[in-house]
């Protein structure tokens, strides 16, 4: 059926506007393939055919190579592909990274990364970044949107999206003549030819548009320009916090009062005590802090603590601070291990480990050697000589005494400190105590022997010395 | 067939010597754009499109309300509690979600089989299928609890907590398959749409028609490079969006089979949940297109031929949807777990045996009138099968949500109560698509012009001296 409309009045094409097209109008898609296999053998180049929908056997007809968007598409897809899984690796198996760090989620034992769980969120990219491509590929290949074209200034052509099509030959292609080419067209089956004008006012902008844009403009230049203006500047407030993330949150800290549930004047608290943070039910132990096993945490043998007067149970608390033990030594001491509990495994890591360890906490005093060159020791010795100080030479630990202790003792020396030397439990975890002791009998067994002895063997026999 | 059968008024008749027209009584390309485009023209609606509209605006701002008080209240303000605390917000986005199915797989599944009948029908399908996955994200969304970081769903880099998403999660999965959904589906319709909407351009009178309908429809003139360019990224994101559709209620069955709950933990969600949602979403189809079709009289366009095809695939997929709830329950029984056994036992005559069985007959034994072609073909019959079907859809969602209520242990039972609010975001969800579907309506073209030409007899069957060998092949041609 016909649709007509009131158009405005034509628009003015005058001597100064340049003839770009001519559009041939026809009624049903074959004829419209028709002509442009005629065009074509005439041996036109720059022409389009224009229709409500897609004609089959244009593209032949007009000679349309096929296009590159699906390999574009291939492309983005593969990108998102590794783009998704290297986000997921990076966001959950990885937190080294200085700024924006990942953060290692370790969720219901799964692995931090693993294919099977990545794959829906990998796929879901792969669609959406194609997805994308394709679309706006699309319009990009197709140079749209493209809102000033002369082609709509013809009132015939408006029909090209109801129930005509058009063949359009551009005045451009070598073998356009005005006069020729639209007795071509005339002869191919056009039912009406049209002139395409160029269209002048396509390039004015309208004045409310240059001055928005103008405006815009200097807009964007604001963001920069505050940036630069306070770069740099010191401030008294605290800075503006876009996102809170949860820095700030309604609670109370410990070791403060709890929530008044009274009134001001007369305050009564959530708990009793007052206190926001209440203390744990007695007999709870914090984890890692049950400590059983004598031989692994003390040193001896289960149930070999002589009980002294006085010093009630304490003797026997959970720390396993023999309390006596550092006044005198006169107190009875409980059967020492002469072997390391079951709970380590010496061998040479083991060792290693202890050896680092020696030099960090007993180089300083017993020496590399453990005959008491430490620089700390050394210092005190000659403070202790000019008396200045008061200190009692680091015992070498090549010392017979020291020899001949079982190896549970020398781990309670450690632990708890023996006469001048200081309890080193607080620092040092158990495990990594037994590793000391373990290097200490070591260093026993090299042979090493004491200054004593050395100044003995030399007087004896001084070539020996030698 | 009888001879006397006029095939170009009535296309229900099989003759396998003629493939049957999809536009019925002749119309020309001219007749086509004028049928659809009437609907925008016309100076006014028909009274109904009022009637229906304005009560759509009414649920909607009773959405709006409720949505304002969960906003200053919390959460707290539905049932969700202990040891239900996914409610009615998951139910009811598992019921749009699974109506937002039928758009894209019309669209682009059917595209690819090349199903031309699916040309009338896809852009309301698609629309539809837009407006379901808006009131879908919004129960999600709005369950977060703190709204204004809504962003901590997305992996972006916070300004000092290493806090990213858990992409092991199925609820993130969630996310991602939902935006993703949501966006090509967006891009899919748009794109269909543009040519169609440049036929709105260049029929519009008024100045903002001109200026709105010019941008949207991106200065598209139809020539024969942009089709080419056109058609290939139609077949391009039809073939994404296969997968995408069939990955999307996969995705969102994971939620619950990923979970260890019985009656949840099973390897049958995924096919069960996407056949589910085609059901429920060409059920939608159903209810929407029958009206409009008679209120903007699209009788030659939708003919009573493609509604049959619906109601087919609609039997088709509620028997697949039957056959799931049955082998749910033997492989209870089979798989010798006593939990489980309990869970399905528990689901026909427990605590909410009512709604299990509400389900089946809508479900299963309802749309089975189907069989018979009076139902198929008759108007009124389609319609209220397919409400049924909804509503069976929306129980079945319930039912099993409603396996939190009886998990392992005794001690942790307890039962689901809506609140009022729950409720009435559900009515308003309703109000929310159909607002939307109203004025797509009104302002967009609601059937694809240009796919329609392109099947109408006109095209397909051309009496003409060939001296091109290529129109030949248009029978099968899209
Ligand atoms: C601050 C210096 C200092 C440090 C550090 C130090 N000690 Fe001692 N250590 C001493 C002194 C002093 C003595 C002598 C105590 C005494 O006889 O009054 C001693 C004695 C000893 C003894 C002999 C105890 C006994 O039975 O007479 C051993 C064994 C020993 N230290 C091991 C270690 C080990 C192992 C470490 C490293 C964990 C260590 N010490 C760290 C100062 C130190």
């Amino acid at each position: 059926m016909a649709h007509s409309h009131k158009h405005d009045t034509p628009v003015e094409t005058g001597p100064s506007s340049k003839l770009i097209s001519l559009v041939a109008q026809f009624d049903d898609p074959h004829s419209l393939v028709a002509a442009c296999d005629r065009a074509r053998e005439a041996g036109y180049k720059k022409m389009d055919a224009y229709s409500p929908f897609p004609v089959h056997g244009i593209d032949d007809a007009i000679g349309i190579r096929r296009t590159r968007l699906p390999f574009f598409v291939l492309a983005v897809g593969l990108g998102a592909c590794a783009f998704a899984l290297l986000l997921q690796y990076y966001v959950n198996a990885t937190d080294e990274s200085p700024i924006f760090p990942g953060y290692k989620f370790f969720i219901s034992g799964k692995p931090l990364f693993s294919l099977p769980a990545n794959i829906p969120v990998t796929f879901e990219i792969i669609v959406l970044s194609s997805a994308f491509a394709t679309f706006f590929g699309m319009w990009y290949l197709n140079g749209l949107p493209r809102f000033a074209n002369p082609l709509h200034r013809l009132p015939m052509f408006r029909r090209v999206t109801n129930d005509k099509f058009f063949l359009v030959l551009e005045a451009e292609d070598e073998k356009f003549s005005e006069s020729r080419s639209r007795q071509q067209l005339e002869e191919w089956g056009a039912k009406a030819i049209e002139e395409c004008h160029e269209d002048l006012t396509d390039q004015k902008i309208p004045n409310g548009f240059r001055l928005a844009g103008i405006v815009f403009l200097f807009a964007l230049l604001l963001p920069p320009a505050l940036i630069y203006r306070v770069s740099g500047m010191t401030y008294r407030q605290p800075r503006l916090h876009v996102v809170p993330d949860m820095d700030w949150q309604d609670r109370y800290n410990t070791q403060t009062r709890g929530p008044n549930i009274g009134t001001p004047e007369s305050p009564r608290y959530l708990f009793a005590d007052g206190r926001a943070m209440q203390r744990p039910v007695s007999g709870t132990i914090a984890r890692g802090d049950l400590t059983e096993s004598d031989e692994y945490f003390r040193g001896y043998k289960t149930g070999t603590l002589p009980v002294s007067e006085g010093a009630g149970p304490s003797a026997q608390d959970q720390d396993g601070q023999d309390q006596d033990g550092m006044a005198t030594g006169t107190t009875p001491e409980p059967e020492w291990v002469d072997g390391f509990p079951e709970e380590v495994v010496v061998n040479t890591d083991f060792l290693k480990r202890g050896k680092q360890r020696f030099e960090i906490y007993c180089v300083a005093c017993h020496g590399y050697d453990g005959n008491g060159e430490g620089l700390v020791n050394q210092r005190a010795v000659a403070l202790a000589a000019a008396g200045e100080a008061a200190w009692t030479a680091a015992k070498s630990l090549h010392d017979p005494a020291v020899k001949a202790q079982p190896i549970g003792r020398i781990f309670d020396t450690i632990s708890n400190g023996r006469a001048t030397m200081g309890p080193y439990k607080d620092q040092i975890p158990v495990k990594d105590r037994w590793a000391i002791t373990a290097y200490v009998r070591a260093l026993q067994a090299t042979g090493i022997r004491t200054p004593q002895e050395l100044a003995e063997a030399n007087s004896a026999t001084p070539e020996a010395g030698q | 067939m009888a001879a006397t059968v006029d095939f170009s008024l009535d296309n229900t008749h099989e003759d396998p010597s003629r493939r049957a027209d999809l536009v019925l009584g002749g119309m020309t390309y001219g007749d086509i754009t004028d049928n659809v485009a009437e609907i925008w023209e016309a100076g006014r609606p028909p009274k109904i499109w009022y009637v229906v509209f304005g009560t759509a605006v009414v649920l909607l701002s009773i959405l709006g309300v409720c949505l304002l008080h969960l906003f200053f209240m919390g959460v707290g303000v539905w049932g969700n509690n202990n040891p239900v605390y996914w409610g009615f917000p998951i139910v009811n986005f598992v019921f749009w979600v699974g109506i937002g199915h039928a758009g894209t797989l019309i669209s682009a599944i059917l595209f690819l089989f090349r199903q031309n009948w699916r040309t009338s029908i896809n852009r309301a399908a698609e629309a539809m299928t837009i407006f379901a996955v808006v009131c879908a994200g919004l129960f999600p969304g709005v369950h977060i609890g703190r709204l204004w970081v809504f962003y901590w769903l997305f992996p972006v880099p916070t300004e000092h907590l290493a806090m990213w998403p858990n992409f092991r999660s199925p609820l993130l999965w969630d996310v991602f398959a939902v935006g993703t959904y949501a966006t090509v589906s967006l891009l899919f319709w748009y794109m269909g749409m543009v040519p169609d909407i440049a036929t709105f351009r260049d029929r519009s009178k008024t100045k903002i028609q001109k200026f709105i309908y010019g941008l949207l429809s991106l200065g598209w003139t139809g020539s024969a490079r942009n089709w080419h360019r056109y058609e290939m990224a139609y077949t391009i994101l039809a073939a994404l969006a296969t997968p995408l559709v069939l990955s999307v209620h996969t995705i969102v069955s994971f939620d619950f089979a990923v979970s260890q709950l019985p009656g949840w933990h099973t390897t049958i969600f995924p096919p069960y949940f996407v056949a589910g949602a085609i059901f429920s979403g060409f059920a939608m189809v159903v209810t929407l297109l029958v009206p409009c079709r008679s209120l903007f009289k699209l009788e030659r366009l939708i003919t009573i031929r493609h509604l049959e095809n619906m109601n087919k695939i609609i039997m088709a997929t509620g028997l697949m949807v039957g056959t799931a709830y049955g082998i749910e329950f033997f492989i209870a029984w089979y798989g010798g777990v006593e939990y489980e056994k309990f869970a399905f036992i528990n689901r026909a005559f427990g605590n909410y045996g009512i709604s299990y069985w509400i389900m089946v007959t809508c479900n299963v034994f309802i749309p089975q009138l189907f069989w018979i072609r009076w139902f198929r073909t008759n108007l009124l019959a389609m319609v209220v099968i397919s409400i049924f079907v909804n509503i069976g859809m929306w129980f079945e969602r319930f039912v099993i949500l409603m396996s939190l209520t009886r998990d392992f242990l005794p001690s942790s039972w307890g039962n689901f109560y809506p609140s009022l609010v729950d409720i009435l975001m559900l009515i308003g969800s309703f109000g929310l698509f159909f607002t939307l579907f109203c004025l797509f309506c009104r302002y967009l073209p609601i059937i694809a012009i240009s796919e329609v030409k392109n099947v109408s007899p006109q095209t397909l069957h051309h009496h003409g001296h060939d001296e091109h060998e290529h129109h030949v092949e248009h029978g099968t041609a899209h």
